[in-house]
């Protein structure tokens, strides 16, 4: 069931139009994240949402209901700053109970509800502490308690997460997932980590300049981006101008420059337009000596790879130690490409290597939304 | 090694105070307890006891509430508009709110005269408009001397609040009306109490400086004294330098009583501020 409909929303700052006719649509109960670059529009989009911000344009529906006109005391959202906005004069437990005062709550119940919630974000007999007498993530734990006490019909959170370290990170993500889940709340979750955002979320949404690239299941995006800016978001380094596609089916053939032809199974479904480009990752990209090629690579016979079929030959220019792999910068005749690859000893500097292309890992991207 | 390098540092300022304020203080204060070779605290009962004295006393503290009081209800406003402000056009409004602390206080005293006397801008203005038939007599009472020192001293309330609210995160506002409050209620249950130590540090200041003020009163307050024309009335006037100590000395007590009160008002108000 659709829960919450943004319309053709345009949001300015002055003269500044960040959001231009944008649109999005969540369903009840899932966790939705925003993820792109700075700058991109994420806290502009939930600060809309809030109504800390107005649309110039648009419509916001929320149930069904007009809300774009509503103030934002009236929404009955819960927000969860970046800075956690803790009030500092206040006791942990009066930051919680604060929206419950306002609502007119009787005391019994406040203090039950308090304590309630303080169990559920493991902060009790913390009650009678300032905010300036917690660590970060207890603070951030007392905002999450402050918004979720007051039983809000949709959570909000701005990189909650972003002033801790990565351990406690880790916890925490998983805690708001936990507590998200437990208590059913429809929540929109902002932050520019990407292992965060797919960790937790029902959906991502991959936001470049003021507009939404793609929305989709984490592992729907991680496998098939719709657009090289996704693409190259997520981890896919490596893009070739294709032309000329055949579709057959999932089979697909390009002609590429240089005289590289290209075969690859198209599993995503996305539609094929005319400005394309292949995409792969580091780790997907093979890298091997010509010798190698003799039986068969990456789901392509040694005929076809005779043939020239997917491969790019180059040499090695750069080669960093990653641990658990090397990375190649392997130069070519189509570019630079970035390959990783586990092996023993690396490549040496300059040496003549084949680049493999399989055809399961080849995704198409359009160039343009 | 670096405790004593510290020490040092604080030392000229140190010798300064003592030599020139804190020594010349308890000598003040000392003396008001030796009068013509004996122990005595007859200047305290002689003052206490004395209407005149005590009417003065009444008068300059209703003066310095009065103030203080309105410019914490001018000053609030206006340091918070101006905290909002962008950094450029906040220089600006931040210049002009301190203006008056930039002019002598006797010319700025002498344009209060033209503005408040009987002739002045007030009582043509009213007398013009036909509001009332005879002029007011605004000059010359406490109403004139409380107008002069707020003038003089809103600027004072105004700095000291801006700095605690520019401190203030704005998101707390947005916070608490996200949590339900209105603006006005989270206005008055946030951005308040955390001004708390700004209107302490502003009301203190604006207090003790209208209490201890002199040139304003002396001259927009005529025949009306506050104690520090009395004291001056004492010592220069009537040559009497043991009263004018007296004087002093019960000026000083109040200083520090009115300080404390406060301070324990802002420790109730806001126990983290
Ligand atoms: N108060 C403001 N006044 C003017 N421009 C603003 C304001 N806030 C944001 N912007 C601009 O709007 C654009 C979007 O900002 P927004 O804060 O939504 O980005 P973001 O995606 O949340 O970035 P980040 O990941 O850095 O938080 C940016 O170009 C920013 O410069
Ligand atoms: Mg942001």
């Amino acid at each position: 069931m659709e829960l919450l409909s943004l319309n053709d929303i345009s949001v300015a700052y002055e003269k500044n139009l960040i959001l231009k006719n944008f649109n999005l649509h969540i369903e009840k109960g899932e966790l939705i994240s925003l993820l792109g670059p700075s700058g991109c529009g994420k806290t502009t989009t939930l600060r809309l949402i809030a109504g800390f911000l107005e649309a110039k344009d648009g419509r916001f529906m929320f149930e069904g209901k007009d809300y774009t006109r509503v103030p934002v005391n009236k929404r009955n959202f819960g927000f969860v700053f970046q800075s956690y906005a803790l009030f500092p004069h206040m006791t942990v437990f009066d930051n919680v109970a604060y929206g419950l005062r306002l609502r007119k709550v009787s005391k019994d119940d406040i203090a039950k509800r308090v304590t309630d919630m303080l169990k559920v974000v493991s902060l009790e007999g913390f009650e009678k502490r300032f905010p300036g007498e917690l660590s970060g993530g207890q603070r951030q734990r007392v905002a999450i308690a402050r918004a979720l006490v007051i039983q809000p019909d949709l959570l909000l959170f701005d990189e909650p997460l972003s002033n801790l370290d990565a351990n406690l990170r880790v916890n925490m993500r998983v805690e708001i997932r936990r507590i998200q889940k437990e208590l059913g709340i429809t929540t929109v979750y902002v932050s520019h980590d990407q292992e965060e955002c797919f960790s937790i979320s029902d959906k991502v949404a991959i936001m470049n300049q003021g507009v939404i690239e793609q929305l989709d299941a984490p592992a729907v995006i991680y496998k098939y981006p719709t657009t090289e800016f996704v693409a190259r978001f997520i981890g896919f380094h490596n893009f070739i101008d294709v032309n000329g596609l055949k579709v057959n089916g999932e089979q697909v053939t390009a002609d590429c420059p240089q005289g590289l032809k290209l075969s690859l199974v198209h599993r995503s479904g996305h539609p094929i337009v005319e400005q394309m480009k292949a995409a792969i990752r580091p780790d997907d990209l093979l890298i091997a000596l010509q010798s190698e090629l003799s039986n068969g690579l990456g789901g392509l016979t040694a005929a076809e790879l005779e043939t020239g079929w997917n491969v790019v030959a180059g040499r090695v220019k750069v080669s960093t130690f990653l641990g658990r792999s090397y990375q190649y910068e392997v130069e070519t005749a189509l570019g630079t490409f970035t390959v990783n690859r586990e092996m023993e000893a690396p490549f040496e500097t300059n040496a003549a290597v084949q680049l493999i292309l399989p055809k399961e890992k080849v995704v198409l991207v359009r160039t343009k939304v | 090694m670096k405790k004593v390098h510290l020490w040092l540092l604080l030392l000229p300022g140190l010798l300064f105070l003592t030599i020139f304020m804190i020594i010349p203080i308890f000598m003040t204060i000392g003396s008001t307890f030796y009068h013509e070779g004996e122990f005595t605290v007859d200047g305290y009962v002689k003052l206490l006891s004395d209407p005149y004295m005590l009417k003065i006393l009444g008068t300059t503290l209703q003066v310095s509430f009065v103030t203080t009081l309105v410019c914490i209800l001018l000053g609030f406003p206006t340091a918070y508009y101006i905290s909002k402000t962008k950094a450029r056009t906040k220089g600006i409004l931040l210049m002009l709110a301190l203006f008056p602390l930039l002019t002598s206080a006797i010319v700025r005293s002498f344009s209060w005269m033209v503005i408040l006397g009987k002739n002045g801008l007030v009582n043509q203005f009213l007398l013009g408009i036909g509001l009332i038939d005879d002029p007011l007599k605004i000059l010359y009472t406490p109403t004139a001397m409380m107008i002069g020192m707020i003038h003089l001293f809103l600027p004072l309330m105004i700095i000291s609040l801006v700095g605690v609210m520019e401190n203030i995160d704005g998101d707390l506002l947005q916070a608490s009306e996200s949590l339900g409050a209105s603006r006005w209620k989270g206005f008055m249950s946030i951005i308040v109490p955390l001004c708390v130590p700004g209107l302490i540090v502003g009301s203190i200041l604006v207090f003790v400086g209208s209490l201890t003020a002199y040139t304003t009163p002396q001259l927009l307050g005529g025949k009306q004294r506050v104690i520090a024309t009395f004291l001056y009335q004492n010592a220069m006037t009537l040559n009497d330098w043991y009263m004018a100590s007296v004087i002093a000395t019960v000026m000083i007590v109040i200083t520090f009583i009115i300080i404390g009160l406060m301070n324990r008002l802002a420790r109730k108000l806001n126990p983290k501020g």
